[in-house]
Order: C-alpha cells, then sequence, then structure tokens
C-alpha cells in the first residue's frame, strides 16, 4: 500500500488528481490509501478519506510501502525517521495551495541530498512513481545537539555577564 | 530588580513544525524558568512540561487583520511576563515576540526553520538586525548574511 498524504491545513488537489490520474493509466499499479483534507476532488481509483487522527495516521504511515505527499517538512521529517521512501510534490504558490513557494527549494535540497524524490509536476511524478519502488532514501544526519550546546553556551554567557541591559523597562 | 540570575525565557514558534523544531532543543534551557507562546490552543497539553503556554492566534502576511489581534495578544503576553531572553524560530508570531522582548531589553536568539534553503524566512530578515544570536540550518545561508552562523540542523 502506497499512502498519499496532503496534510490537513490545505488541499491539494492537483495531487491528488495526478495520483488518481495515474493509478488509471495503470501507471501506478499498487494499492494506494489517501489523506485528502477537504479537496474539492474526489479520486476515482482509491479510497480517500479527508482527515485521520494521529493514531490511524501513524498506522497507514508505518504499513505503507512508500509515501507520497506534498513536499511539508512534518512529512518529510516521520519519512526520514521511519526511513520510507518518500515522493513529494511541491505546493505552488501560483495555484494557491500555500503562501509562498518555500517548498519548491526544500524538495528540490533534500532530493539533492538523497533523502526523497521530488515531482516538479504531474509530468515528472509519472517517471518518479516508477522510481519509487526500488528508491532508498539517505538517512539524514541533523545535529541538534550542536544547536542545542551553541544556545547554552549563549545563556551562560548571558547569566555569568549579570543579565539584561540597564536599560531594560524590567530592572 | 530580580534577583535571581537565571533568565525567564521565552519560547516562541507557531505550531506545527516550527515548534517542533524548537522543541527539538530543549536540552539549552532545562532547569530554566520558561514560558511558551504558540499559535494554536491545542498544542497547550502536549508541550507537557508544566510551564505556562500562551497560544495567540494564526497570522500571515495574508491576513493583516488577524496579524492585529495577534499583535495585541502579544503585547499583552510581554507586559505580563516580561522575559530576559526569547528564543524562536518563527513564524510572524514569534518574530513579534522577539521585538517586543527586544524594546523591553530583552536577548533575542533566533533560530530560522530549516525549511527556508534559499534565504532566510521574511519573519527572520525581520528579527535579524537586532537578534543577539542568529542561527540558520543550512550551511550556505550562514556564508550569505552577516552574522549569521551556522552549527548544524536541527532535523
Amino acid at each position: 500500500m502506497i499512502f498519499l498524504t496532503v496534510g490537513t491545513q490545505f488541499p491539494f488537489d492537483r495531487l491528488v488528481k495526478a495520483v488518481d490520474d495515474l493509478v488509471g493509466e495503470g501507471v501506478l499499479a499498487e494499492e494506494i490509501f489517501a489523506q485528502v483534507g477537504d479537496g474539492a476532488y474526489q479520486p476515482r481509483h482509491f479510497q480517500a478519506v479527508e482527515a485521520l487522527d494521529k493514531k490511524a495516521f501513524d498506522g497507514y504511515f508505518r504499513d505503507a510501502s512508500a509515501i507520497i505527499s506534498h513536499a511539508g517538512m512534518g512529512t518529510i521529517t516521520m519519512a526520514l525517521d521511519h526511513g520510507k521512501s518518500l515522493l513529494v510534490m511541491p505546493r505552488r504558490k501560483k495555484f494557491q495551495e500555500v503562501v509562498n513557494d518555500h517548498q519548491v527549494g526544500l524538495a528540490d535540497r533534500f532530493a539533492r541530498l538523497g533523502h526523497l524524490l521530488v515531482a516538479r509536476d504531474q509530468t515528472e511524478l509519472r517517471d518518479r512513481v516508477r522510481q519509487l519502488g526500488s528508491f532508498v532514501p539517505k538517512p539524514r544526519q541533523a545535529d541538534p545537539e550542536a544547536v542545542t550546546q551553541r544556545v547554552l553556551r549563549f545563556l551562560n554567557r548571558w547569566e555569568t555577564s549579570g543579565g539584561r541591559s540597564p536599560n531594560g523597562f524590567v530592572s | 530588580m530580580r534577583t535571581t540570575q537565571s533568565p525567564k525565557i521565552c519560547l516562541a514558534a507557531s505550531s506545527g513544525g516550527h515548534l517542533s523544531q524548537l522543541r527539538k532543543i530543549a536540552g539549552a534551557w532545562s532547569g530554566r524558568s520558561v514560558f511558551w507562546v504558540t499559535t494554536v490552543d491545542i498544542v497547550n497539553r502536549s508541550l507537557g512540561d508544566g510551564s505556562r503556554v500562551y497560544a495567540v492566534g494564526e497570522c500571515n502576511r495574508e491576513h493583516l487583520l488577524r496579524l492585529v489581534s495577534v499583535l495585541f495578544r502579544c503585547i499583552y503576553v510581554a507586559f505580563k511576563e516580561r522575559p530576559d531572553v526569547v528564543i524562536s524560530t518563527g513564524a510572524a508570531s514569534g518574530c513579534l515576540m522577539c521585538l517586543l522582548g527586544r524594546l523591553g531589553g530583552a536577548k533575542v536568539v533566533w533560530l530560522d526553520s530549516i525549511t527556508n534553503v534559499e534565504r532566510i524566512s521574511l519573519s527572520g530578515r525581520l528579527t535579524r538586525p537586532f537578534a543577539d544570536l542568529f542561527l540558520v540550518q543550512w550551511p550556505d545561508l550562514a556564508e550569505r548574511y552577516p552574522g549569521v552562523e551556522y552549527v548544524g540542523a536541527v532535523i
């Protein structure tokens, strides 16, 4: 089963329809289950729900052989944490799918690092779904501890220097 | 005059990705006095560390009227709590808390969200001129903006 998810904040009919078309054409043979938000488009070739609670969402995510989604950081992080093959299509401002085009750069960067596959549009999606079955995501090497230590060092320096400037309205 | 040397820290982040990134560095303020400012009330209980949580509402550049309502709530929180340090990952309300904290003499720490790959976020660019520590999560951004540091990514 491939889990298609677009998040709950805004619909993303362009992706849902593109996947539906690929299933209809037989390009995507695997079963699809989808969480589609409150979009207007009704997929004809797979089961879709508007929203899932966290437990159900986690279940579908865990059971899926691969994930198709928008390029939201929540889904990307979750896929990397679970070592799932992920194919994203970035939401675009010009289609009123999002307030800015940050998903484009984000998806391209993570794709270049080998963490996921990216399809810019419906045409690219057709090629990428063929690669999805054999794609092995590269694990991400994040370093939250380095950032924690940097902020900790800043706070420690604040404390040893005696705190806020005398100009503040609190003193 | 506050007698303790331990700062009161405001942790400001929009619900969702901004908040989860900020929580990744929770070790930085463990044992210190903190309160949270976030956007949606639903996350209050999940923060669960017993510290105060204020929900100031969602806003962005598309909804200017809502921005005014969020601004007033942020002003209320800033005056009530009077933080010594504001740490934020954004977005708009995080930027407001940084500015209001700064006006009250607080130090400002900004961690720009990892989703900003090609340039620093709008709220980050607005905060940068008065931030005391400005961190990004992509090394090339730190090279392009003076005074900006990269030490790693949190996710």
